[in-house]
């Protein structure tokens, strides 16, 4: 491109084909985040299942906080990776919010189930699907719209259902619908644009 | 009668950087090259003439040792750049 001057038609053309490429970029392994902690909850639930299942010891359920920490380190080493991007742009800012919101409360409120007998397993699911499903409709990515809204509103409930140990089995799967699988699948979309 | 188009804005290269800008934070120089196929040396130059007419904000850092600079754009640019936008809708009506 030079600096040449344009007549008024190829100005709106410019204008339009440089904003319409900006608005479809997408990263590399953009579903990576989903991928992580979709795997990361799913093999952490199956380990407390399968531990408090063998041993019935409750101590077992500390081993929860491998989530948050892994989504800690997570959280530290992308805000690091982001500092390096080329691009930032208002989608990725407010994806961004969202996530840490909704991370922050989900924190919270699993702190609170320590003491407090709250649903937990049905209120982490509701806020992480209503996440996966607003970020879908953020980046204009219908599967995930459709796979947050499905766990939020269909899958959640069955932990309400289901109240002994075999809710945290449902809990995993839920995690494989909403994250792990969505996460590939913007995996394989967001490397076939590149 | 017609709106003059704004020269600083008229001009190909100068025009696609502003675009890009108005729909990101933030975009560094080379993100900016890559979209416009530009060589770095005119680049620099127009990224300096939108930046004294404070269309944009340059800030020049280091990503380890390498240096970097980000661009993004400021109300005056935004404002700029809408003006433009309407100004050249005003002539495509009127051709």
């Amino acid at each position: 491109m030079e600096n040449k001057k344009l007549n008024e038609q190829q100005s709106l053309e410019l204008i339009t084909r440089m904003i319409n490429t900006t608005r479809e970029r997408v990263e590399r392994n953009a579903g990576m985040p989903f991928v992580i902690m979709g795997y990361l909850t799913t093999f952490v639930s199956i380990a407390v299942w399968t531990a408090l299942t063998l041993t019935a010891n409750y101590h077992w359920q500390y081993m929860w906080f491998v989530i948050p920490a892994g989504g800690l380190g997570y959280w530290l080493w992308r805000r690091n990776k982001e500092q390096q991007k080329e691009v930032m742009t208002y989608v990725d800012r407010i994806v961004g919010y969202v996530w840490n919101t909704l991370g922050v409360v989900g924190f919270v409120l699993s702190m609170y189930s320590i003491f407090v007998r709250i649903p937990i397993l049905f209120i982490i699911i509701l806020l992480m699907g209503l996440g996966t499903a607003l970020t879908g409709l953020i980046t204009r990515f219908h599967f995930c719209t459709v796979a947050g809204l499905l766990s939020a509103l269909i899958l959640a409930p069955l932990c309400l259902f289901v109240t002994n140990i075999d809710s945290i089995l449902i809990f995993a799967a839920v995690f494989v619908v909403m994250m792990v699988i969505p996460g590939h699948i913007l995996n394989y979309k967001s490397n076939r644009q590149q | 009668m017609f709106k003059e188009l704004n020269p600083l804005l008229h001009s190909e290269l100068r025009l696609a950087v502003m675009s890009i800008l108005i729909g990101v934070e933030h975009a560094d120089f080379v993100y900016l090259r890559k979209q416009t196929d530009a060589t770095a040396g005119n680049l620099s130059v127009q990224i300096d003439k939108l930046s004294s007419a404070g269309y944009i904000e340059v800030e020049k850092t280091f990503r380890g040792k390498m240096p970097c600079t980000t661009c993004r754009v400021t109300p005056v640019g935004v404002a700029a750049f809408e003006e433009y936008v309407a100004a050249l809708q005003s002539y495509i009506k009127r051709v």
